[in-house]
């Protein structure tokens, strides 16, 4: 079969989608079996995933003799692209892909070649994580569904749908079809908001609506100005006859400081692993480093004789050098920047953050536990996958006041959810704390040894992912106690442990998974961080350690001040019941497992994530 | 699978794990149980939930628990009787590795390396590869090491656990009935009922037994940081096991957030040893700080184990430090150490570093940071073991059960953190270790004098166990390594079987805990009154038992260390007056619960004794709290008595202690005459000192000489002391001679001050608590006045140029329409929809931004490429 990871990666975007086109045709007032349909399409989903993640493990990582460094190369998008690429241009282009790619887990179709936009999939060790953890949630929220009575079908269709767009989003490496996929899983959020929330649904799915928008929108125009650049000494012409060059003739033609093979059009691309290429260039360029693009190619016309290929050159350097132009810093910090800002609306982070309360207390339950397990990491992914390599220059010139706002998420994020008194906006305000921690591994990026480095990166994927398990979690057991009780003041609860033990064993659990409690999976992500942050900044370090007061504050006074005490009003409450259970569970075991192994996770996801650190590492590095 | 033979340390693996099996399994069978128990009437879940017992508690957790921590006791011992034998071979091997012929130095080298792999071992748990080969680079271990120190710990924790484990089998039997009702707890008629959680109690104390031997299992800080949080949990789980009282959950916030503040600073200190020297295990962190003691060829350094500090000059290759005991940097030695000779590091040399350096090149780190670590590592002490400013939370932490006030908040938990700063002794620097001994001497004074006023049984313990640790810190800070842990294991005997005979009394007088309702009970209980008697005079510091050995030694260590060092006299004065207050406070308690007449016939007419499963651990914790001290076998010396260096365990532990201590404290008498006579065949000194050897080794008469030296003098003062205390004690509460009352009447301010705890809680509340909260609210209205008002604002304002937009529409260019005419008049129509739905014009907006944005991108773009 001609590229089984293209079919799998599809399959395990679009199938959501079928399952909804399939929804249109169920009779009106067949609700239980449209639920049964739409968890049916998750569970398909989740399998798929679950294929392509064995699959990709074996294929990528596992089966590989050879020394480690070699499977820590293997484990970048970029190199296992450019091996397609060459695999593919060999054969004549993208559709003559063969079953010798089947294994790479990158696939590309020409979709509107007119603009050179391709349907292009890819994984790595970072959106598989991603990719399975979004799976397991639409999974257990479509469970956590049920209590839903409202316009079913419509539900069902919009969750599946975006589902389809959250799921796009991971896996799509061009930058347009990335584009695409982001906008489609606004849309379905706005309207789930905004007609099954609560009381002021209105107000809080415009609020979210309209944030996300401003990122799209931001995310948008950075999309137009890499377009809009000519990249055409990166992507060069074929040599006709390729067979009768020699070695080194091949490898000078398709260097990009090279005159030979550059095309006399302009060439444009929304190819996020080329421009991240081209981004590094950049950074090169600006730090005028030896060995940049833009000193080769000088060097190379000072030593040109043929006078056509000087005048390549030479445009080629007024490329390189065009005021406001891609390779200048003030343009990648502006595009940095509207990229950061886009996506750290997403994330959120403080001051972006305040749809993200409305939006949570308005969301009803399911919707909660998606938007905070899947659709905040969104904002860390794209930082992760694109801000910072398509712009490492401004990215590691900004990266101390990135690191800034993740200490003031975290801190602020913190003391707002202990003066809280709805259990839900608590949660949510928690979440703001813990996303900081993500932004701090991401961006302590170190004058001198990258190891700390790669500590906090790790430490923030490490953290998203424990973080959707927990958030979901905890987004779930407030729904479930919101079912009974319907309210959600902190201040009425009280001895809910006496009516509920069961009940509140978990949710003992999971806050204090959330606390960071060692062996479970909040430990491990903040602990990675933390101790990758003094390298950095020793301020910023403290900081950092002293959020875990203020952590174990709130999660335990809440804890107090719903479970513990006694209270009449509630006793006759049952406690959580099996299809709840169900979803808990998972969530529980996982927040368990991932704490005490957190290998599992790592030992397939860290070639990936200190592959990029060690990349984007070098460019600063040998600069000085 | 486990093969003791060649890894004989994994038994105390398999007695760390037993209870987190037990745990596991009763944790499991709870949740199922839970789980069926909200299942409908009569559907199979519910029939098996009633066939496995129903809503009566299950006895089997507990019989359980109590298996896993006896069967973990009894792996400890055989592994502690193994590991003495084991180094028994070490030394002979050892003497033969230095002094035997050459071929049998190999073969004993061998040997060596064979027997010492019996007790170390480790796994990762988190590597992440370092840039240039993923099979190095940085790792968060777990793993084991087994020296004297931790295999006496694991003796005690199991031993105490165990008998407290029985005692609790009597203690919580309440918990064995359907329906319990707290009379402390008021509910809708009369007291509160709740139904018995027996098993839960166990399943927690399993996962304490569990957390705590892991924290003296681990051979690295990463294992300890971890546990430390684990026995966190479990102290907060069971402080709060009442937790229908309000009292109760406010005492298990406090006690974990309190110790989350000392956490905070642990996990500072951990930063800073993470990033300076790449790895938490302890034995490499010292061979990087410290000097090694000798070199290749065996010869001793002149900077034996000590922190060599310097000036680094130089940069890049060139880079050097130049050794000044008073230099801003720290000489980080290589993590692999070759070969090489004694010269290499003396008094004023100096050494190549490196910024990063390779296995077998130096480093350095700036010493004020060591000093931070050590501090913030001590920090994370200071919560845990409940000392000043940080002590606020173990008094409150006895609403617990009273068995977990004896294993958890005595004997064994509040000790980690005198464990932790024996086990990381190496890494302190003087400043450091200054700070330890003032901390611990303020803290044994300030909770002493609270002790003399309290009136509830068990914070007059509370209050000792902070005085008593504070001892412990004292006694390390000035020198007296094995003197603090010395105390630290007598003290757990001694102070479990305080809290248990409190808890016998609690329990045989209906949970009165209040002193003054007490009096007169020995007829009553005479085996609790006998062992409480016991413990008493052993924590007194009476000649003969436990707790005279250990405090005797520690006082002796702090009068050497104020001899040498007069300006710290009061580290001195604070432990000896502190002896007397003890003994006061101590015979205080016991005079008023069980001498006198009763002064509250209610209490005393349903007074009982406890039963036998309660009074059977009493009596041995007895016989531990009488003799655990005493020199083995037990007339190898001819006065036991009155020799309080005969001490058996005490022999044990000087084993295990680091040689970091007599670098920083120099050698003590024994040591020091064997070496003057050259008599010491040890490591040290090979042969007798002559000429300036013998000047240099006077330089080594420091604290610890000089300890020993005064320890005579130092143990008669402090005898002298215990008897004023015991005097004073007589007289107000057995002879009656003065009333208390009346002292507290002439001094009104004294008395107030002391029983409000000096005014400790009061103060964190107006300096950290409130303005916590205060802060959190102006987040809070910084969210909701600010950010909040401003987006809702600028939509306002956005909607209102809409409108005007729309207006204009209208206006102007439906004007224009009306020309047009008919033509257009389906045009206008279709503009008026832009002031229907605001969403819509403000997208608009964006977009339109987007576009001119994008167009003015454009231009410079192509204008100049």
């Amino acid at each position: 079969m001609q590229e089984y990871d293209l079919l799998l990666m599809s399959l395990v975007i679009f199938v959501p989608s079928l399952f909804a086109f399939g929804l249109l045709f169920f009779p009106r007032g067949y609700e239980e079996a449209m639920r049964w349909w739409t968890l049916a399409g998750t569970a398909l989903t989740l399998g798929l995933s679950l294929c392509a993640f064995i699959s990709f493990k074996a294929t990528t990582l596992d089966n590989l003799t050879g020394r480690p460094a070699d499977i820590r190369t293997r484990a970048q998008l970029e190199y296992r692209a450019a091996e397609a690429d060459r695999l593919a241009d060999r054969k004549g282009g993208p559709e003559q892909r063969t079953d010798k790619q089947n294994d790479d887990w990158v696939a590309r179709r020409p979709w509107i070649e007119p603009f050179n936009i391709d349907y292009y999939l890819g994984t790595d060790g970072i959106s598989m994580a991603l990719v399975v953890m979004t799976t397991v949630l639409s999974f257990l929220a479509m469970i956590a569904s049920w209590n839903i009575t409202k316009f079913v079908r419509g539900y069902c269709i919009l969750f599946l749908v975006l589902e389809t767009g959250m799921l796009g989003v991971f896996l799509s490496l061009d930058f347009f079809l990335f584009f695409i996929f982001w906008e489609v899983m606004l849309l379905p959020m706005y309207f789930l908001i905004g007609v099954w929330g609560g009381p002021r649904r209105e107000y809080a799915a415009i609020k979210f609506f309209l944030y996300t928008l401003l990122g799209g929108v931001f995310m948008l125009i950075v999309i137009l100005a890499f377009y809009f650049t000519d990249i055409r000494d990166f992507k060069k012409d074929k040599p006709p006859d390729e067979q009768n060059l020699s070695k080194e003739a091949k490898e000078r033609w398709y260097e990009p400081w090279s005159a030979e093979g550059t095309p006399k059009e302009a060439v444009h691309t929304f190819d996020l692993v080329l421009l991240a290429h081209v981004g590094r260039e950049a950074s090169k360029i600006i730090d005028s480093r030896d060995d940049s693009v833009l000193v080769r190619a000088r060097k190379a016309l000072a030593e040109e004789k043929d006078s056509n290929k000087q005048q390549i050159l030479k445009e080629k350097i007024d490329r390189l050098t065009t005021k406001w132009g891609f390779f200048t810093s003030e343009f990648q910090i502006a595009t940095f920047l509207l990229l950061f800002i886009g996506f750290a609306i997403k994330l959120p982070m403080v001051p972006f953050h305040t749809w993200l309360p409305d939006a949570h207390v308005e969301a009803p339950t399911p919707i909660s536990m998606i938007l905070a397990g899947v659709l905040l990491k969104m904002g860390g992914y794209g930082i992760i996958r694109i801000a910072w390599p398509i712009c490492p220059w401004a990215a590691k010139e900004l990266a101390w006041y990135v690191a800034l706002f993740g200490i003031i998420s975290m801190v602020y994020g913190a003391f707002t959810a202990m003066a809280q008194t709805d259990f839900k906006k608590l949660v949510a305000y928690s979440s703001v704390s813990h996303m900081g921690y993500v932004l701090l591994g991401v961006a302590v990026w170190p004058t001198e040894n990258n190891q700390f480095w790669s500590w906090g990166m790790n430490g923030a994927m490490f953290q998203m992912i424990g973080h959707g398990v927990t958030s979901a979690g905890m987004f779930f057991l407030v729904g479930v106690i919101y079912d009974r009780a319907h309210h959600r003041n902190l201040n009425n609860f009280r001895g809910l442990y006496e009516p509920m033990p069961l009940y509140a064993g978990i949710s003992a659990v999971i806050f204090f998974a959330a606390m960071g409690l060692p062996g479970m999976c909040g430990f491990v992500g903040e602990f990675m961080v933390v101790l990758a942050t003094w390298n950095f900044s020793k301020a910023f370090a403290i900081l950092a350690a002293l959020t875990v007061i203020l952590t174990a504050g709130y999660v335990l006074w809440t804890v107090q001040r719903v479970f513990l005490g006694t209270n009449p009003a509630y006793k006759g409450y049952r406690d959580i019941d099996l299809r709840e259970l169900s979803c808990a569970i998972p969530l529980v075991v996982f927040s368990i497992l991932l704490g005490v192994l957190p290998g599992l996770l790592l030992s397939w996801m860290e070639p990936s994530v200190t592959g990029l650190v060690d990349t984007l590492y070098r460019l600063t590095a040998s600069a000085k | 699978m486990l093969d003791f033979a060649s890894k004989p340390g994994l038994l105390f693996v398999v007695a760390t794990l037993l209870p987190l099996a037990s745990f596991v399994l009763i944790l499991v069978a709870f949740a199922i149980r839970t789980a069926l128990r909200s299942s409908p009437e009569g559907s199979i879940g519910q029939q098996l939930y009633q066939a496995s017992g129903g809503d009566v508690p299950s006895r089997w957790p507990a019989w359980l628990a109590t298996a896993a921590i006896g069967l973990a006791f009894v792996c400890s011992a055989t592994g502690f009787v193994w590991f003495l034998d084991d180094h028994k071979q070490i030394e002979s091997l050892e003497e033969e590795a230095r002094h035997g012929k050459a071929s049998d130095r190999e073969l004993a080298h061998e040997k060596l390396k064979e027997l010492e792999a019996h007790w170390v071992g480790s796994i990762d748990w988190v590597r992440l590869g370092a840039s240039d080969d993923p099979r190095q680079g940085l790792a968060l271990q777990l793993g084991f090491r087994i020296d004297h120190l931790s295999a006496i710990m694991f003796l005690m924790v199991t031993l105490v656990a165990t008998l407290i484990h029985l005692f609790s089998l009597g203690y919580m039997a309440e918990e064995k009935q359907l329906h319990v009702e707290d009379h402390q707890v008021h509910g809708e008629e009369g007291h509160y009922r709740r139904r018995g959680r027996f098993g839960r109690f166990f399943l927690f104390l399993s996962l304490f037994c569990f957390s705590m031997l892991n924290l003296v299992l681990a051979d690295n800080l990463f294992q300890v940081f971890v546990s430390w949080e684990l026995v966190g949990i479990c102290s907060y789980l069971l402080i709060g096991f009442y937790f229908e009282r309000s009292s109760a959950s406010n005492a298990a916030n406090k006690a974990f957030i309190t110790n989350r503040i000392g956490d905070a600073g642990f996990v500072i200190g951990l930063m800073i040893v993470w990033t300076y020297f790449g790895t938490f295990n302890f034995q490499e962190l010292f061979s990087r700080v410290r000097a090694p003691v000798q070199d290749s060829h065996g010869e001793k350094l002149d900077l034996a184990a000590q922190i060599v500090r310097g000036n680094v000059t130089g940069e890049g290759k060139g880079k050097k430090i130049i050794f000044d005991p008073q230099g801003p940097e720290v000489l980080l030695f290589p993590r692999q150490r070759g070969h090489f000779h004694a010269e290499w590091i003396t008094p004023g040399g100096d050494q190549d570093v490196r910024d990063d350096p390779k296995e077998r090149q130096f480093g350095h780190m700036p010493y004020w940071l060591l000093v931070a670590a050590g501090l913030g590592i001590f920090l994370g002490c200071v919560g845990k073991s409940a000392q000043f400013p940080l002590h606020v939370w173990l008094p409150d932490a006895m609403e617990g059960p009273t068995p977990v006030s004896a294993l958890i908040h005595a004997a064994t938990m509040v000790a980690a953190g005198v464990y932790l700063v024996g086990r990381c002794f190496p890494l302190f620097t003087a400043e450091v270790l200054l700070v330890i001994a003032y901390t611990g001497g303020i803290t044994l004074f300030v909770a002493a004098t609270i002790a003399v006023v309290m009136r509830d049984i068990k914070r007059v313990l509370a209050y000792s166990t902070v005085s008593q640790l504070g001892y412990m810190m004292l006694a390390l800070g000035v020198g007296g390594w094995v003197a603090g842990l010395f105390h630290l294991l007598t003290h757990a005997f001694f102070k479990a079987l305080l809290f248990l005979g409190s808890g016998a009394v609690i329990y045989g007088c209906h949970h009165e805990q209040d002193l003054l309702k007490m009096g007169g009970l020995y007829p009553k209980m005479k085996i609790t009154a006998l062992t409480m008697l016991m413990a008493v005079l052993a924590i007194s510091g009476i000649p003969g038992f436990s707790g005279w050995y250990s405090k005797d030694v520690i006082v002796a260590q702090a009068m050497g260390f104020a001899s040498v060092h007069p300006e710290h006299v009061l580290l001195f004065l604070l432990p000896l007056v502190t002896a007397g207050l003890t003994t006061f406070y101590m015979f205080r308690m016991w005079l008023l619960a069980f001498a006198g007449e009763p002064r509250d016939h209610h209490v005393y007419e349903h007074a009982h004794e406890a039963p036998g499963i309660m009074t059977g651990p009493l009596v041995v914790l007895a016989v531990f709290s009488v003799g655990v001290a005493w020199g083995w076998p037990f007339f190898s010396s001819a006065f036991p008595f009155i020799d309080s260096e005969s001490s058996w365990l005490e022999h044990q532990l000087h084993h295990a202690q680091p040689d970091a201590v007599q670098a920083s404290f120099g050698l003590n008498k024994a040591e020091w005459e064997a070496a003057r006579d050259g008599r010491l065949s040890g490591q040290y000194f090979g042969k007798p000192p002559i000429g300036p050897e013998l000047a240099e080794l006077e330089k080594q008469k420091k604290e610890r000489y000089w300890a020993e030296e005064y320890s005579h003098l130092a143990g008669n003062l402090a005898l002298g002391v215990v008897i004023i205390g015991l005097v004073f004690a007589f007289a107000l509460y057995y002879y009656r001679v003065l009333d208390p009352a009346e002292g507290e009447a002439q001094f009104p301010g004294i008395a107030r001050f002391l029983t409000h705890k000096w005014y400790f809680d009061e103060l964190y509340s107006a300096l950290i608590v409130q303005p916590a909260l205060l802060v959190s609210d102006w987040c809070k209205n910084i969210d909701t006045r600010c950010i909040d008002w401003l987006i809702d604002n600028s939509a306002a304002i956005t909607v209102r140029v809409a409108e005007k937009d729309g207006r204009f529409d209208n206006r102007v260019i439906d004007g224009m329409v009306n020309l047009f005419a008919t033509v257009a008049y389906g045009v206008g129509n279709w503009f008026r929809r832009w002031q229907t739905g605001y969403l819509r014009s403000y997208v608009l907006f964006l977009v339109l931004a987007a576009v001119g944005i994008f167009v003015i991108l454009s231009y410079f773009i192509n204008a100049t490429g």
